[in-house]
């Protein structure tokens, strides 16, 4: 296992920490998009571009968008006061 | 259970998780030494086989192109499915007014991200169909490159309108789009039938290796899966968005 190796684990399992820890749903769908590009990394640095696409593409842009978006539509649905 | 006692939980359980994590991890074979002997199989061969030289591609298209297919109509099944749901009773009836959230002010675009995104829409655009295109020779494919350029045309909403972008992108030609993939892969596999091949058997000439134009009937499944994966993706996305819309009553026409 090499160092660079060791890093990409050590960054995505931190970046995976900062999903759990973020409390805050918006900051949380951000911090998913984060672990994603960290999950990317480490699948190119493991030779698997094919994987790292999807990741990127899915992973990263459409499900924490679609989790802002459900989030704005929970605000949006809230009686005004 | 209050706080205390579920870190304490927590605690124990990672004490006792821990030495098994340790020994798994000393034991996960070196990178490159998987005991299998498949992926050598699909390396020594393929190129001289398919004409392909993106192995995944081949796995995906050809090799493997069944699992392929099942995994494409679940696609468009679950897309229908949240189709059905998000829309409801709203029906096909778009509005292209956009909601307002009301304890949020009304931010005008800067300059800056439009700019931004007249820059960036047609660079994603065409590096997604570069991607789809170019399935059969370097990494990426139908899915990889659907899925970059279903989200980059969410450049239009960010950089130039909601309304723009309702308007450019209309649901039904990407319902019919949708459609057509999962048809144009269920043709690929009954097609080779009618001159007595087996389901999905890759029939059409196989063309030179390297070239954009090799793999046969692999070029054809990418097609169709491009096809199904941005319209999809972009019909989940027109959906999700068109939920942040309160239903106002003086926004109904």
């Amino acid at each position: 296992m090499t160092a660079l190796l060791v890093l990409m684990f050590l960054l995505v399992a931190g970046t995976g920490a900062g999903v759990v820890l973020a409390r805050e749903p918006r900051r949380q769908a951000l911090a998913l998009a984060v672990n994603g590009v960290a999950l990317a990394l480490l699948f190119v640095v493991l030779r698997a571009p094919d994987v790292a696409y999807s990741e990127i593409a899915v992973g990263t842009a459409l499900v924490p968008l679609m989790f802002l978006a459900v989030l704005v539509s929970l605000k949006t649905d809230r009686p005004q006061p | 259970m209050t706080r205390r006692t579920r870190l304490i939980l927590a605690g124990i359980c990672s004490v006792l998780i821990a030495p098994a994590v340790v020994v798994v991890i000393l034991h996960i074979p070196a990178f490159g030494h998987h005991p299998l002997p498949y992926g050598d199989a699909i390396n020594r061969g393929t190129v001289a086989r398919r004409h392909v030289t993106n192995m995944v591609t081949a796995v995906n298209f050809d090799y493997r192109a069944f699992d392929t297919l099942g995994e494409e109509l679940m696609l468009v099944a679950a897309v229908t499915g949240t189709l059905v749901l998000l829309r409801g009773r709203r029906g096909e009836n778009v509005s292209d007014r956009p909601a307002r959230a009301p304890d949020r002010p009304v931010c005008e675009r800067s300059e800056a991200v439009t700019l931004a995104c007249r820059i960036f829409l047609p660079l994603i655009v065409a590096f997604g169909i570069y991607v789809v295109l170019h399935a059969q020779l370097t990494p990426g494919g139908g899915f990889q490159g659907g899925a970059i350029i279903a989200s980059g045309t969410l450049l239009l909403y960010l950089g130039e309108s909601y309304r723009l972008w309702r308007r450019l992108v209309r649901s039904l030609l990407f319902d019919m789009l949708e459609a057509a993939g999962a048809i144009v892969l269920v043709l690929c596999g009954l097609g080779p039938m009618v001159r007595g091949h087996a389901f999905l058997e890759n029939v059409l000439p196989l063309g030179q290796s390297g070239a954009l134009l090799c793999g046969g009937l692999i070029l054809v499944e990418n097609a169709g899966v491009a096809l199904a994966v941005t319209a999809g993706f972009i019909l989940l996305l027109l959906e999700f968005l068109e939920e942040t819309r309160a239903a106002r009553e003086d926004e109904k026409s």
